[in-house]
């Protein structure tokens, strides 16, 4: 076994501390910022560990957890714990219902998308996020040398494709950016704002630490998963690491309690 | 002995702290512009400027 190929088990071993240890403080306080976390926490490690899986060998459901949990909704889940945190009006319930209703719809699609894998292009010598999609290669240029080809129709017109595992125009594909950029917004967005509000105000460093560090880690594994589209998907694995890392000590650090303090939200307030 | 207040009673941000002064605002906003980006990117492959 690579040193890449050992990376996402580390992850998931983080990540399944950091979301016993989540929603441990939501059996206690009650608080539902912790249980969206928790859940988001918890996409977030079986999405690594199915990477790390996908890693040494093929299976058709541990790809579904991968896609679905991974690649799509952790994001979404865990920022919309913050969001949970920083505005509590009743608009939140309803995009909380948004949230979950687009989840199963998510889910319903990906198990649509099953039976069309093709799973003949899959190989455990490069990461599940650099085969997973269908790229299709723009008229004029040429697939990267070595590279296997195949012309389908698509909307009504020949295209070149580099095949992937998910056909191209997968509607569970069209879903994921909405996911990835609301999750974007609310946890790294709103890391950033609390850490701006704390560090305008002077008060609670620890907060301001534990909250930089948070937005480091979910942009750490946002860009790795950019750059593997770009074809450097050996950063993927690494990425992730820094990301459960630190946003798990950007938790701890955030949630530590200060000296007199009253029990306080992790991230400011914006009530 | 005065009343303590809520403010004083949080920890404060150390004074002359070149983390505090420096590295965090400039981490905020680097941070801040990295996020747009990714932004813009994930909004490029949803409307199909981007293909992968």
């Amino acid at each position: 076994m690579s040193v890449n190929q050992l990376l996402p088990f580390i992850s998931t071993a983080i990540m399944l501390g950091f979301t016993v240890w989540v929603l441990q403080r939501y059996a206690v306080r009650r608080a539902p910022p912790f249980l969206f976390w928790g859940i988001g926490l918890a996409m977030f490690a079986s999405g690594s560990f199915a990477e790390a899986y996908l890693s040494l060998a093929w299976n058709q459901w541990v790809f579904f957890v991968w896609y679905l949990f991974g690649a799509a909704l952790n994001a979404a889940w865990i920022g919309h714990g913050t969001l949970n945190l920083l505005f509590r009006r009743p608009w939140v319930t309803v995009v909380t219902a948004v949230l979950v209703i687009g989840s199963l719809f998510a889910g319903y699609l990906m198990l649509k998308a099953m039976p069309t894998l093709n799973t003949s292009v899959f190989t455990t010598s490069k990461p599940v996020s650099e085969q997973y999609g269908t790229k299709v290669v723009p008229p004029g240029e040429t697939a990267p040398a070595g590279t296997q080809t195949a012309t389908v129709t698509y909307r009504g017109q020949e295209v070149t494709v580099i095949p992937g595992l998910l056909p191209l125009g997968s509607p569970v594909r069209l879903m994921t950016p909405f996911f990835n950029i609301y999750g974007l917004i609310t946890l790294v967005g709103g890391a950033i704002w609390s850490a701006y509000l704390f560090w305008r105000k002077r008060v609670l460093p620890n907060r301001v630490i534990g909250n930089v560090l948070i937005a480091a880690g979910a942009l750490s594994i946002g860009s790795a998963s950019a750059l593997t589209r770009f074809g450097y998907g050996e950063l993927l694995y690494l990425g992730e690491l820094l990301a459960a890392i630190l946003m798990f000590a950007g938790f701890r650090l955030a949630a530590r309690p200060q000296p007199q303090e009253a029990a306080q939200p992790a991230v400011a307030s914006a009530d | 002995m005065g009343t303590q207040t809520p403010q004083q009673s949080k920890s404060h941000a150390p004074k002359d702290s070149i983390l505090f002064e420096k590295v965090v605002p400039v981490a905020l906003i680097v941070m801040g512009v990295l996020t747009v980006l990714l932004i813009l990117f994930a909004a490029a492959v949803l409307l199909g400027f981007i293909h992968f």
